[in-house]
């Protein structure tokens, strides 16, 4: 069946009409956060009840908004996520990584029950867990800490699958000149398969970044006190109707998007490769 | 590659930091739900083994039962309805023409939102007498709805918000799969005939198989664990109609202080989870020994 060309021309136009619709509708409630952080206070929600080319585009810029925010617990709330981000991130990378690193490299007893134990803990989501983990971490006498916030973060299943993926492409050749070399695993493990695993680290990194960054129920249960408030938590706290402060909500929420937004198109690129190809392999 | 044989404790120094953080963290949780669900508190704090009257209570307790139809009415039709959108938007950023490489990035960044931050926006935009849905709607001639204000409303806006963070997100899975089918098999089904939606129907379907299926299963097990919306938007009204299972557990271990309850309701979620891990497990494992 071929299409004459008039026809071609018309669903090509319809097609890219819907493409454009659906990216509207997913776009502009983010879009219209945004504008909504930077326009004076008083216009936010009058062009929202008005609708026209004003809701969407601001005459005015301010950012008195963002100063509210720097008046308000944001700023704390914002340190707080960044270090238990980037903690988690760090030495979450390379617990998991050495994890996959045995299971791709070395034969050992129990290694099948192991990775399967491994496969179901990550599809076991961390919010089914939730509530029994604070039960946990109460006994521990760790509500309140950033050990709570961190340390239940660290060991990821998905993520040490990731890197048993990539880790198994490697081929045994180099492994085996590195140890007539005299190296030892350790060494080998971060001196040769680390440096090679650029975009898994990244995606790695992201996901447990993304993670930490986005979680909510979790702190809110275990670690909801002013010191220890992270963003998420701060941002859902603020948004009680009774609140007249609008600007500044907005400018925390799009301060706490654009964070999360811009490590994800940096480097959505890994991200896409490595988690499409992770149910196929 | 085939693995190196060492020591034993070479490989046990490797796992010992990820495997302690997962037995603990995730192993024992499940533990301490399993038996907790079977404990209460006496007047004087302190816990006691009560066999099963948290689950006798919970069987016994309306709430506790709207609360499961709630969560399953929301899965039965969230589940397919996300995965119907994400493998519409699939097939139209499939074809690689010019422009398409912007919309399929644009149709991801709602899943940089989290859900918690999804939750607080929509709060706003949803907004029935300032938000700019209903002004929206005014300008268009229409009547303005009360969304999560009403019993009738607010299941269904739960949903489609749940879909505006979620379709590119499961979206990406799907196109993966749809880029991975040869375009041979299409251009031979076209020769002989078949139709765009026939092909759609006999070839791509079919070989869709697996993606479509993990996609379905790992969805099911994130909408089955919905937290935030119902907590910052709803607090599960009105009248019970977003009353989700695990804000139901939140509940009766915050607001209740009930932690033998909220333990019994934490491992009805566990076992629930468990099924759908399984399933998840089967088919991974599936994949995994047909590429080797």
């Amino acid at each position: 069946m071929i299409a004459s060309p008039a026809r071609r021309i018309v669903l090509g136009a319809l097609r890219y009409a819907a493409m454009a619709a659906v990216a509207a509708v997913l776009l502009l409630p983010i879009w219209w956060t945004f504008v909504s952080a930077i326009r004076p206070g008083g216009e936010i929600f009058r062009y929202a009840a008005d609708v026209g080319w004003r809701t969407l585009v601001p005459e005015r810029l301010t950012l008195e908004h963002f100063r509210t925010m720097l008046a308000s617990d944001m700023p704390r709330a914002i340190s707080n996520s960044i270090v238990v981000s980037v903690v988690t991130v760090v030495f979450g990378t390379m617990v998991n990584a050495a994890a996959g690193f045995a299971f791709a490299v070395f034969e050992f007893p129990l290694k099948r029950t192991l990775f399967a134990f491994v496969l179901l803990t990550f599809m076991m989501p961390f919010e089914s867990i939730v509530i029994p983990l604070y039960t946990l971490v109460r006994t521990l006498e760790w509500t309140n800490t950033y050990a709570a916030l961190i340390v239940p973060d660290l060991a990821n299943g998905l993520v040490v699958f990731l890197f048993r993926q990539f880790f198994l492409g490697i081929p045994r050749e180099i492994y085996e000149a590195a140890r007539v070399d005299g190296a030892s695993w350790w060494t080998i493990f971060l001196r040769l398969t680390m440096p090679l695993s650029g975009p898994t680290i990244a995606t790695a990194a992201l996901m447990q970044f993304i993670h930490q960054w986005d979680a909510f129920f979790w702190p809110l249960v275990a670690a909801s006190t002013p010191e220890l408030v992270v963003v998420q938590v701060a941002i859902a706290r603020n948004i009680t109707l009774e609140q007249a402060n609008w600007g500044g909500l907005f400018a925390s929420a799009s301060t706490a998007i654009l964070l999360a937004m811009i490590p994800f198109l940096l480097l959505q690129r890994y991200f896409i490769r490595t988690v499409t190809a992770s149910p196929d392999k | 590659m085939a693995p190196f044989r060492v020591p034993p404790w070479i490989p046990a120094l490797f796992l010992a930091p990820a495997l302690a953080g997962l037995l603990v963290f995730r192993l024992g949780p499940i533990l301490i739900a399993l038996v907790g669900g079977f404990t209460g508190s006496t007047l004087r704090g302190e816990t006691v083994f009560v066999g099963m009257r948290n689950y006798a209570d919970l069987a016994a307790d309306p709430s506790f039962w709207s609360s499961v139809r709630v969560t399953l009415l929301f899965n039965l039709i969230i589940n397919p309805f996300q995965i119907c959108c994400a493998m519409g938007l699939a097939l139209l950023v499939l074809r690689p023409t010019r422009g398409v490489a912007l919309f399929r990035a644009a149709y991801l960044l709602p899943m940089t939102v989290s859900i918690a931050l999804t939750s607080v926006i929509w709060t706003i935009l949803l907004e029935p007498s300032v938000g700019p849905v209903n002004g929206m709607l005014k300008a268009l001639g229409l009547q303005p709805q009360p969304f999560f204000r009403s019993e009738g409303q607010s299941l269904v806006t739960l949903i489609l918000v749940c879909t505006w963070k979620g379709a590119g997100y499961w979206m990406i899975f799907l196109l993966a799969g749809l880029l991975a089918i040869p375009r041979e098999l299409h251009e031979a089904a076209a020769i002989d005939g078949a139709g765009a939606w026939q092909r759609f129907l006999r070839v791509t379907l079919p070989l869709m198989r697996r993606p479509l299926a993990f996609v379905l299963v790992a969805d099911t097990a994130i909408n089955f664990l919905l937290f935030a919306p119902a907590y910052i938007i709803t607090h599960g009204g009105p009248a019970g109609s977003t009353a989700l299972l695990m804000f139901e557990a939140y509940q009766a271990a915050f607001a209740l202080l009930n932690h033998g309850r909220s333990l019994a309701i934490s491992t009805v979620i566990l076992v629930i989870i468990g099924v759908i891990a399984v399933l998840e497990l089967r088919l991974f494992r599936a994949a995994h020994e047909r590429t080797g």
